[in-house]
């Protein structure tokens, strides 16, 4: 049996960890010019490197596993610390509402690509489907918004669906130009669409749930909140959601079943994987995820506009998981947060995002495939085997 | 007389000009083992693939306890109870040894979206039974591999990969198990060790029949009832390996081939 | 139905087509080679075309005013450079990555694209804008009743499909394209019989990548610019082109080209859409010919082996 004094020493790892790293994602955030910024940014990368080497990481990751409730507990406690920490900064949250909700974008991703291997080149329109759908809808219906973030992620599963279906008998490359060629005409089929909206977009009302006002801010306790703290927790609710689902489908069969037919089609047929029907159930459940990400941006974002659904974002996307780790859950938010914020705070680097990302991308997938976090073995149930 | 397990009459297999099976006609008989011999090229592998539904023949018919499986997908074939093993071994090197198990139990493992996502108490305790199941299989061919189970299966020796895909091809207790040289690469101690697991194994599975293409000579003669020899597509003899290792034509195909 | 009309968009097609089948024709020899969608072959092709244009400005500034010589001078150094760039390309990028996935080739092959396409936004003076180019080919036009006849677009054609031709007659009649089916077919088999196959990825990529250079110029003199944009929807058309040709096959390559190219062509003519649906529609119809026939109208190569 472990060792009491191992298990609390990686316990205190793993909550001085997620601490530490909220401190400074705080610092971070608030920074205000870049300087500082990049000086913290060296504090932190050096602060990494300290980790790992040692061992900080392997015992907090440790901790993890072994407490998991503890470890969720962190998590939100960190989640609810930033939320005090910036409850008047409207940028800082709709920074945090959009790192989150591209997050969930990035699940959906990573279940196509990284546990099934169906390529998905359109990410972000998906995303838009999701969006337009939401502006629609609410636009011209009463439709509750709870039913329109759903109907958001269906439109996508289902437009998904019609592109994909006729090339799954093929292989892998057919559904890669399926889905380049969505992602590259998606924006140009809405700038010539004078009913949505053409170049120039939709407005979008705000978000109201059971009554629930969310554009409206919030006073508790004589602390008042901008309203976008309403969107920020919601984000954080829907993100919690889609990684506990995606989780629980890597540690079941379903997982497992995803991965032989990722790895070999050949060898899961003769097992009697139905390939086509899992390349289809993960390519729906994945567009599912990134179309009620995109219903709530535009809730949210009150608007929506081609222009920030291009297939540089798709592949902003893409860079996003190959940094954090194809296959990789929790790689997801670290470099969502590193990809997203990092060209706002850096202005200089705006300009220039898209190469640099791009020759991140190509640099990583030649010198470190895996990513920041490598995807680790499938647990399907913690202790397993360890029993006897 | 047994009674037969599979039916292949004028199997026929052509890539563009290469004829790899040429009206083949074949029986397995229920509960024997059967030894697929023949020189390389001669159409083995080609017959695996065609059974398993890999590849659909040009021409004839296979039945299978007097139904014509020929047209079926491979997954199709997998729940007639027909597993195999591959030549160039077929491993999901990233994914643990029980998780490369579980995949060949994968028609009898409930899928659902429900039960995997929702009933996660009832899924455990499924996961928990293949897991014992699984470990039992592997601990008869090997219990240093039976210790491995959570490890990657990239991480384990070249024999325990090759037993680890006679583990999957087994946990689903099929009635037809097709080996196509499981024994390439091994030392003739683990070749016989392997030998006599596959046997003990097929005493625990009841009515089992194994078909097995292997080139080493004295495994085919311990364990097989019958042989059938192949010969460009064709079946050239059958009998006990002492009748095909002393038939003239056996001898030409495979030493005399110009 | 007036004909000049028609023949007028006809011949349209016809250009279309011959740049679309040159750019497929690139992608169906990278994959026929290495099994590789090589993404970046747009964006290659608009470089080729850009550097093309910076060739002519260096001239200009050199006081060289020969039309001959400047032509002469882009054409060699625009396809020189591509196919030095698209070597260097599968050397470094490619090559390294074979084993793995097919999806990480593509993305790296995608994000080269980028770093091409975004470099030259960024670095070429007013690079987000379209840049004239030099009308380096005769400028008259033949009116034969409502058909008027652009002479460069003529020659266009002409050099166009000649270029097909060669690299049919390459593939298909030289040692060097006996080594490249070889290797298409089966390049452990081809290693063995003491083909190299590292000079052989190599000069297919050299060769596609020169291709997409005279694409590029090709495309620039058509329509008197260049666009730092352009090669995203080209590489998809050629793409898509090459899939509906069957991939792997160079006659399915050409034959997806022009196809691609007529269904553009109907589209505008026939449906009262605005021209700009025009991709769209196209699209579409790969997607049903794909459904139908998923290896593309001809087929493309034999799959593995078990």
């Amino acid at each position: 049996m472990t060792m009491t004094k191992n298990n609390g020493a990686n316990l205190l790892a793993t909550v001085t960890g997620i601490a530490l790293m909220t401190v400074f994602s705080i610092f971070a955030l608030h920074a205000e010019n870049e300087t500082s910024l990049l000086i913290l940014l060296a504090v932190g990368a050096a602060g990494v490197f300290v980790a790992y080497k040692s061992g900080f990481v392997a015992r907090a990751g440790q901790g993890l596993q072994a407490h998991r409730h503890v470890g969720d507990l962190c998590i939100v406690s960190a989640f609810a610390a930033m939320v005090l920490v910036f409850r008047n900064d409207h940028f800082a949250l709709l920074q945090l509402a959009t790192v989150l909700l591209y997050c969930v974008v990035c699940i959906g991703l990573n279940l196509q690509i990284g546990y099934c291997g169906v390529m998905n080149f359109a990410g972000a329109a998906f995303f838009g489907v999701g969006a337009y759908t939401a502006a629609v809808l609410s636009t011209h219906t009463q439709l509750p918004h709870l039913l329109v973030l759903l109907a958001g992620g269906f439109a996508a599963a289902l437009i998904g669906s019609v592109l994909l279906l006729p090339v799954l008998r093929t292989r892998g490359h057919y559904a890669a130009l399926v889905t380049i060629a969505f992602g590259t005409l998606f924006r140009s089929f809405l700038e010539v669409n004078d009913t949505l909206g053409g170049p120039q977009g939709l407005k979008v009302p705000g978000m109201q749930i059971l009554g629930w006002e969310l554009s409206e801010g919030i006073t508790v306790f004589g602390m008042s909140f901008s309203f976008y703290v309403n969107y920020v927790i919601l984000a954080f609710v829907l993100l919690a959601g889609v990684f506990i689902l995606t989780r629980r489908i890597k540690r079941s069969w379903l997982g497992l079943s995803l991965d032989a037919v990722r790895i070999d089609e050949t060898a899961a047929s003769t097992f009697g994987i139905h390939i086509v029907r899992w390349k289809i159930t993960a390519f729906i459940i994945g567009n599912l995820f990134a179309g009620i990400a995109g219903a709530f941006f535009a809730m949210m974002t009150s608007f929506v506009a081609p222009a920030n659904f291009t297939f540089g974002d798709s592949l902003i996307l893409l860079s996003i998981i190959v940094l954090g780790g194809i296959g990789n859950l929790w790689g997801i938010l670290p470099a969502a947060a590193i990809v997203l914020l990092l060209p706002e705070k850096l202005q200089a680097i705006q300009e220039y995002r898209f190469l640099l990302y791009a020759g991140a991308v190509i640099l990583i997938l030649l010198f470190r495939p895996q990513g920041m976090f490598p995807r680790r073995l499938r647990t399907l149930i913690p202790g397993l085997g360890t029993l006897k | 007389m047994n009674a037969t397990l599979l039916e292949c009459r004028g199997l026929t297999m052509k890539f563009g000009g290469v004829v790899a099976l040429n009206e083949l006609d074949l029986d397995i008989r229920q509960g024997e083992v059967l030894g697929l011999l023949g020189p390389n090229g001669s159409g083995k592998t080609t017959f695996f693939n065609v059974v398993t539904g890999i590849y659909a023949a040009s021409a004839g018919s296979i039945r299978c306890e007097g139904r014509d499986i020929s047209k079926l997908t491979p997954q199709q074939i997998s729940r007639t109870g027909i597993t195999r093993t591959f030549q160039r071994s077929r491993l999901c090197l990233e994914l643990s040894v029980f998780d490369n198990i579980a995949i060949g139990d994968h028609q009898n493992l409930n899928n659902g979206l429900w039960f995997n996502l929702i009933r996660r108490a009832d899924l455990e305790k499924q996961i928990r039974d293949t897991f014992d199941r699984a470990r039992a299989l592997a601990k008869t061919f090997s219990p240093t591999l039976s210790e491995r189970m959570l490890q990657p299966a990239g991480s384990v020796t070249m024999i325990d990969r090759r037993r680890i895909e006679i583990c999957r091809a087994l946990i689903s207790r099929p009635k037809l198990l097709l080996l196509d040289e499981p024994s390439a690469g091994m030392t003739h101690e683990e070749t016989r060790e392997l030998m006599d697991d596959i046997m003990m194994v097929r005493e625990r599975i009841p009515g089992l029949t194994v078909v097995i293409i292997e080139h080493e000579m004295n495994v085919i003669e311990r364990i097989t009832d019958r042989c059938v020899v192949l010969n460009y597509g064709r079946r050239l003899c059958e009998g006990t390996y002492r009748e095909i290792a002393s038939n003239a034509d056996v001898q030409e195909a495979y030493l005399g081939q110009s | 139905m007036d004909i000049g009309f028609i023949g007028q968009h006809i011949w349209n097609g016809v250009m279309l087509g011959v740049i679309y089948a040159m750019v497929a024709v690139g992608f169906t020899l990278f994959f026929g080679v290495l099994d590789v969608i090589k993404f970046s072959h747009g964006d290659v092709l608009t470089l080729g075309a850009f550097v093309g244009l910076a060739t002519y400005l260096g001239l200009q500034r050199l006081d060289v005013m020969s039309p001959f010589a400047q032509l002469i001078a882009v054409l060699a150094l625009s396809i020189v450079s591509m196919a030095f760039l698209g070597a260097l390309i599968a050397r470094y990028l490619v090559l390294p990555l074979r084993n793995a996935p097919p999806f990480i080739t593509l993305l790296i092959t995608l994000m080269v694209g980028t770093v091409i396409r975004e470099s030259i936004r960024l670095f070429y003076p007013n690079g987000s804008n379209p840049q004239a180019f030099p009308k380096l080919l005769p400028t008259e036009s033949w009116h034969l009743g409502s058909f008027t006849l652009r002479v460069d677009t003529l020659i266009l054609v002409v050099v166009g499909v000649a270029v097909i031709l060669l690299v049919h007659m390459l593939v298909n009649h030289t040692r060097l394209g006996l080594a490249i089916r070889a290797v298409a077919q089966d390049s452990e088999t081809a290693r063995v019989m003491g083909i190299n196959f590292r000079w052989v990825v190599l000069a297919t990529f050299g060769l596609g990548s020169g291709l997409a250079a005279i694409a590029g110029l090709m495309n620039g003199l058509y329509y008197s610019e260049v666009y730092f944009g352009n090669g995203t929807m080209l590489a998809v058309i050629g793409f898509s082109a090459a899939v509906i040709g069957g991939l792997g096959n160079i006659y399915g390559a050409i034959l997806g080209g022009f196809l691609f190219a007529a269904i553009q062509i109907a589209t505008v003519v026939v449906l009262p859409l605005p021209s700009a649906y025009k991709d769209v529609v196209a699209f579409c119809v790969v997607i049903v010919l794909l459904a139908f026939k998923p290896t593309g109208l001809i087929g493309e190569k034999s799959s593995e082996r078990v």
